[in-house]
């Protein structure tokens, strides 16, 4: 069980230290040590040691995970709600409505993502909202199209008929056939999702275009490690590695819960 | 000496013992018929021997001289490329797709080590089989062809190596009723040309009869009963094969006793349908045109046709789950208005029953939701307990215990889904049922069944039936009257049996002679 499930079990452990650590550690994220600037491992009250300004890294890099899995699943959620929503419609409608709607999922995946994340920045300045924004608008496209080609898939199907002789009204057969029988799917290509919002989130904090100091993320706390890994390779190290292992661990999950469905 | 003997064939997959104890020969220019429910491992008695199933097969096994049983996989490859020839049942999924037709028959050719076939061989290796303008379809994709010509380019593909064994793994089931006639018949032919032994497996009788020289009835991975076909049909020993042969309908078996129809119930008038074709402006295809049926209270209309005929079309117009674009439909006298006008009550009267009874229960729920499904939009003055009770009587109708209402739909057979499915249909207290082939995709004795329960729910509940099929056989156990359809417009109807004995149509010809 825990063998075949490691990469999960990986994943929860990370999420449950990352909300329980700050309970626990004598330092916030943005408290400053002024008596141990730059301390090396295992000094004191400092388990990895603090950064160039004395901050405690243990406590930064929980306060980082939280942020990146918290901006990872809410934008997560919203495109699987938003995809969800919109291929359905198009799925189930068909027709002209139907080449419309994928006509628009087609454009927005023309548009040069980057361009736009930073262009909003610039217009309204930097915040955590607009990061939910700038993924959001990009990570539900993908959702879109399975959930669609699913519907499609599903519509053909005589169960689908019989509800239709039966009386059955199509916001029933949506909410109590197609949806259901689309669930698993969809949750297989959501845990896909968060690993690919993850990687985004970190790119852009680590270009300085996402959350704000003293808010951190994993992304911020690599590009801070990557400033000082001469002095000392722990601050890229760390949260470095917490990165690639939950992207790993994720993506590993979501494939085995895509291919079950699929 | 046979050309291919098997004695006490066992096949294990990963340690369950799946078949054991099947003895059959294969004489040269002869054919010996598998027959068999699915399930009763006909399919692995055929191609386990020569290494095509995951199973391992012990015994002895005889062909043309060698022992497949003590060859190592080396010689048992040589054998299978040199002597053996193979037909599958999905002519489309058996050729490969981005491979002309040319190149696949002189692969097929080249496999035994002949050397590079000129063109016009193959062109002659495809006039054999049938096929018209062979030149041109050398160069053609297997998706320009039709589902009948891909499977004579399947079997041009399984004898161009001058195999002496060919085996033929459901080659009709796929294909509709008249080709089904026209490929047996061609396998005669190639058989008694060339002096080769047919190993064919089949789920239905009736499509063997008259082709096979020896039977094997199989059942549960044994041999249940074999001997010279015309023997077993006509004096069966075993009760298994008693039994199949009783459910399998035949044109010639006295015909049955049917309710006296009452009024006219239903009536079309010069329905059509059409449908645009895939893509921007690419105009419309007429799939149902000028359609005028007649279904009287308690009687049975049988809708025959070929695939693509405009059969289903039809039948789902009528049950209101499918775009009508012409003409009207008379319930009692009175005009039946467009589906999304019509009210609950008019509703109700209609209910279908699917050909994949499967794929018509959603997986999702339970037996009991299901069932109820109708009852909790048609039938909203219903309380819950009420609908309990409705769903046990239906399911006690269609005889299934009450222990199936918590069942899910995986865990059915076949036939226990399909009955689910009747259920569902006549719980809402339907006048008439439309059943879109509805035994097609059961195994016989299981299809019988199915038509057994249909006959007395008609005779008992006054149903009126409208059953589509490919079968004229199978509908005769059931219907009344007949109507034959072709490329979307009915070209006979009439009282059944006259049609079956005084048939005018050639399309219908066609269907008599495939059953």
């Amino acid at each position: 069980m825990l063998k075949t499930h490691l990469a999960l079990f990986l994943v929860l452990v990370t999420v449950a230290l990352a909300l329980v650590l700050p309970f626990l550690l004598p330092w916030s994220y943005d408290q400053i040590d002024w008596n141990a600037v730059r301390a090396p491992a295992f000094s004191g009250s400092h388990l990895f040691g603090t950064d160039e300004i004395g901050r405690d890294r243990l406590a930064r890099l929980a306060a980082g995970t939280r942020i990146t899995l918290m901006v990872a699943i809410a934008a997560a959620l919203v495109s699987l709600i938003v995809g969800i929503a919109w291929g359905a419609t198009a799925g189930w409608i068909g027709g002209r409505v139907d080449e419309v709607m994928m006509r628009i999922v087609d454009g927005l995946y023309a548009l040069p993502f980057m361009f736009i994340v930073i262009l909003l920045m610039v217009v309204f300045g930097r915040s955590i909202l607009l990061v939910f924004v700038g993924i959001g608008l990009v990570e539900w496209l993908t959702m879109a199209r399975v959930v669609r080609g699913q519907v499609m898939a599903l519509k053909q199907r005589t169960f689908i008929l019989a509800a239709e002789a039966a009386g059955t009204p199509s916001i029933t057969i949506m909410l109590r056939h197609i949806l259901p029988n689309i669930a698993g799917v969809a949750l297989a290509y959501l845990m896909l999702t968060v690993p690919q919002v993850v990687m985004v989130e970190s790119f852009l904090s680590f270009l300085g275009l996402g959350v704000q100091e003293p808010l951190t993320s994993l992304g911020i706390l690599v590009k801070e490690g990557a400033d000082d890994m001469d002095m000392t390779p722990l601050g890229l190290a760390l949260p470095g590695g917490l990165l690639v292992m939950i992207l790993v661990c994720l993506t590993i999950e979501g494939e085995r819960l895509r291919d079950r469905f699929s | 000496m046979s050309l291919y003997t098997i004695r006490n064939l066992a096949v294990d997959i990963a340690g369950n013992r799946l078949v054991e104890e099947v003895s059959l020969t294969v004489e040269a220019g002869q054919c010996t018929a598998i027959i068999g429910a699915s399930g009763s491992g006909k399919s692995l008695t055929c191609l386990t021997p020569f290494g095509l199933t995951p199973g391992v097969a012990s015994g002895t096994m005889l062909l043309d001289g060698i022992d497949l049983g003590n060859a190592d996989a080396v010689r048992i490859r040589d054998a299978r490329r040199r002597l053996t020839g193979f037909i599958f049942q999905q002519p489309l999924t058996a050729l490969t797709p981005h491979l002309t037709v040319g190149a696949q028959l002189q692969e097929a050719t080249m496999q035994a080590g002949a050397a590079r076939p000129a063109r016009r061989e193959l062109a002659l290796k495809l006039e054999r089989v049938g096929l018209s303008r062979a030149d041109e379809r050398l160069d053609q994709f297997p998706h320009r062809l039709s589902g009948g010509e891909r499977q004579r380019v399947m079997i041009a593909a399984a004898i161009a190596h001058n195999p002496k064994l060919l085996i033929a793994d459901e080659p009709t089931s796929a294909l509709d009723a008249s080709l089904r006639a026209e490929i047996m018949d061609l396998l005669d032919e190639l058989r008694a040309e060339q002096r080769l032994g047919l190993l064919l497996v089949s789920h239905d009788l009736a499509s063997v009869e008259g082709h096979a020289d020896q039977l094997v009835v199989m059942d549960k991975g044994r041999v249940v009963e074999s001997g010279p076909a015309s023997d077993v049909i006509a004096d069966p020993k075993q009760d298994y094969t008693r039994r199949l042969i009783a459910a399998t309908p035949r044109l010639d078996e006295p015909g049955p006793k049917l309710s006296q129809p009452g009024e006219v119930l239903l009536e079309t008038h010069l329905m059509g349908v059409e449908f645009a074709r895939p893509g921007w402006r690419r105009g419309k295809l007429q799939a149902l045109a000028d359609a005028n049926i007649v279904v009287r209270q308690g009687e049975a209309l049988a809708i025959v046709g070929g695939s693509g005929s405009g059969k289903s079309t039809l039948g789902r117009a009528i049950a209101g789950i499918g775009p009508v674009s012409q003409g009207e439909i008379f319930w009692d006298g009175l005009p039946l208005p467009e589906r999304r006008k019509r009210s609950l009550a008019m509703r109700r009267l209609i209910q279908p029953v699917f050909q994949d009874p499967v794929a018509s229960l959603d997986p999702q729920w339970r037996v009991l939701d299901i069932v109820t499904e109708p009852l909790r939009n048609l039938r909203p003055d219903l309380t819950r307990v009420e609908r309990e009770e409705l769903a046990q009587q239906a399911l006690s109708e269609v005889d299934l215990a009450d222990d199936f209402l918590i069942r899910i739909p995986v865990s059915l057979s076949g036939g226990q889904a399909q009955r689910v499915a009747i259920a569902r249909a006549i719980i809402a207290a339907p006048r008439l049922l439309v059943l879109d082939e509805a035994t097609s995709a059961l195994d016989p004795l299981v299809g019988a069944g199915i038509l057994e329960l249909l006959g007395r729910l008609q005779v008992e509940n006054g149903l009126s039936l409208l059953f589509i099929t490919h079968d004229i056989a199978a509908a005769r156990r059931l219907c009344h009257r007949i109507a034959v359809m072709e490329d979307g417009r009915i070209v006979e109807t009439g009282d059944m049996q006259t049609v079956v004995e005084n048939s005018r149509h050639p399309a219908t010809r066609k269907l008599i002679a495939a059953s």
